[in-house]
């Protein structure tokens, strides 16, 4: 009986519009799967997050939005999780309306785990954009935990998009940006440099069915990340080499 | 007398309801092919009363429609894409494509419904139309269409003007309830051009894909 309900639910989720990501993440001496698994239902997506290795992690939650066309969309959930360190939980909502945009979320984990659940502690972060006029928006972000910034920023868009801010990470830095279409078919390269109290370098190059990802910062850590249709590969160091794989299924 | 005076209005009635289908088919017969033109005038946005200006993308014979928001400046940069099933929203702000099913995708809060901006035959679905006579514009002659809209659309009524001398419309008009104006719509800048679906289709490789 018990399997006759597990098929009928698994027959149920398969027939739902739904998307699986699933993946192995290895460091020196460890390997760990990744899942993440989403449903959609009629009031929103159930999703869900696991880690499963020598320390083990899940997360379920639930999101919902609200579109509005043209004029925007709003998205927001809560996702609440358990295993190592104990229980834990995050809200978040992000989205934008007419000339405003804002992205939200605030948690507790007892313990972080790299890479589903990276912060520990308790962890925000904020970032609000305003249109001022059709070309040019202002932004300001705080991130809140270990490694709190702030940064305010000016993006100016005059047939690429030119990005200039500063921000406080214990000490003051300078962010540079630039953005802009690459090819014929909307190609889009992007580029952004913090300099001083954070020093991190990010590029991403996005094709369509191919996306290239390179993030480079000091003290020495980076990432190189490759997305070719549904097949994502990244390798990097951070404090140890590592390397990510990870395939992802949407249907219908 | 009584009974011939219901007869004849029957008639026109019928007629009259028949000039609508017919009018419609000619405007869909004289649209088939690619075209492009602007629509701008004002409508009542969620800040009051705002400008709006958009440059609208259609390959009738695909049932593919784009709609460029150039005014207000809220707007600048968004699109809207209608397919056979589905309705695309492309924020600029944000960078996100949000993919809904067609019959999901009904707008509130924009005084309008941009669908049936590109798409006539797609509107007069959702509004009962009938033929109220003719009115001189700066255009030319055109026929005045008038309906009330089914629940959910965001307007409750709707005036159109379609040109007679090349059946297309030239005019919208959306109201509320309480007959409000919302929306009064130009068609300006009409062409016929070549387009191609992937043109109709475009959008930033590095926009986030959300499917609702």
């Amino acid at each position: 009986m018990r399997w006759w309900w597990a098929g009928l639910l698994f027959l149920g989720l398969a027939l739902a519009q739904g998307r699986l990501e699933a993946g192995v993440y290895g460091v020196p001496g460890a390997l760990v799967s990744t899942l993440e698994a989403g449903f959609t239902l009629e009031p929103g997506e159930a999703f869900l997050r696991l880690q499963l290795g020598q320390e083990t992690r899940g997360a379920l939650g639930f999101s919902s939005s609200l579109a509005l066309g043209p004029l925007g969309y709003l998205a927001y959930g809560l996702q609440t999780e358990a295993g190592t360190g104990g229980l834990g939980g995050m809200a978040f909502a992000e989205g934008g309306a007419g000339p405003l945009a804002l992205a939200v979320r605030l948690g507790y984990r007892p313990k972080g785990l790299f890479p589903l659940f990276p912060e520990e502690g308790v962890f925000g972060r904020l970032s609000l954009r305003y249109r001022l006029v059709p070309k040019e928006v202002v932004g300001f972000l705080w991130e809140g935990g270990e490694n709190s910034r702030a940064e305010v920023s000016y993006a100016l868009r005059e047939g690429a998009t030119y990005t200039l801010g500063a921000g406080v990470s214990g000490l003051p830095y300078l962010l540079l940006g630039w953005k802009g279409e690459v090819g014929e078919g909307m190609e889009v390269l992007d580029l952004s440099l913090r300099l001083g109290g954070l020093n991190r370098l990010e590029a991403g190059l996005y094709l369509g069915e191919a996306s290239l990802f390179l993030t480079l910062s000091y003290p020495w850590a980076g990432s190189l990340g490759v997305w070719l249709g549904d097949l994502g590969w990244e390798g990097g160091y951070k404090e140890a080499p590592y390397a990510w794989v990870r395939y992802a299924w949407r249907w219908p | 007398m009584k009974a011939m005076s219901w007869g004849i209005l029957l008639v026109l009635a019928t007629a009259l309801a028949q000039s609508v289908g017919e009018i419609l088919d000619r405007v869909e017969k004289n649209l088939q092919d690619p075209w492009q033109a602007v629509v701008q005038g004002e409508i009542q946005g969620p800040a009051g009363r705002e400008e709006l200006r958009a440059r609208v993308l259609a390959i009738p014979k695909e049932n593919l429609f784009r709609i460029e928001f150039q005014k207000p400046g809220s707007l600048e940069g968004n699109f809207t894409v209608i397919t056979e099933k589905e309705v695309w929203n492309y924020l600029y702000l944000t960078n996100q494509l949000v993919i809904s099913p067609k019959e999901k995708a009904q707008v509130q809060g924009l005084g309008f419904s941009p669908q049936g901006l590109g798409d006539l035959k797609a509107l007069s679905q959702r509004v009962s139309l009938r033929l109220v006579g003719e009115e001189r514009l700066p255009e030319g002659m055109a026929w005045k269409l008038v309906g009330q809209a089914q629940e959910g659309q965001g307007f409750a009524s709707l005036e159109l003007y379609i040109l007679k001398a090349d059946p297309r419309p030239v005019r919208f008009l959306f109201r509320d309830e309480a007959g409000k104006v919302l929306a009064d719509l130009r068609v300006v800048e009409f062409k016929r051009t070549p387009l191609r679906p992937q043109d109709l289709k475009r959008y930033p490789k590095d926009a986030q894909v959300l499917r609702r």
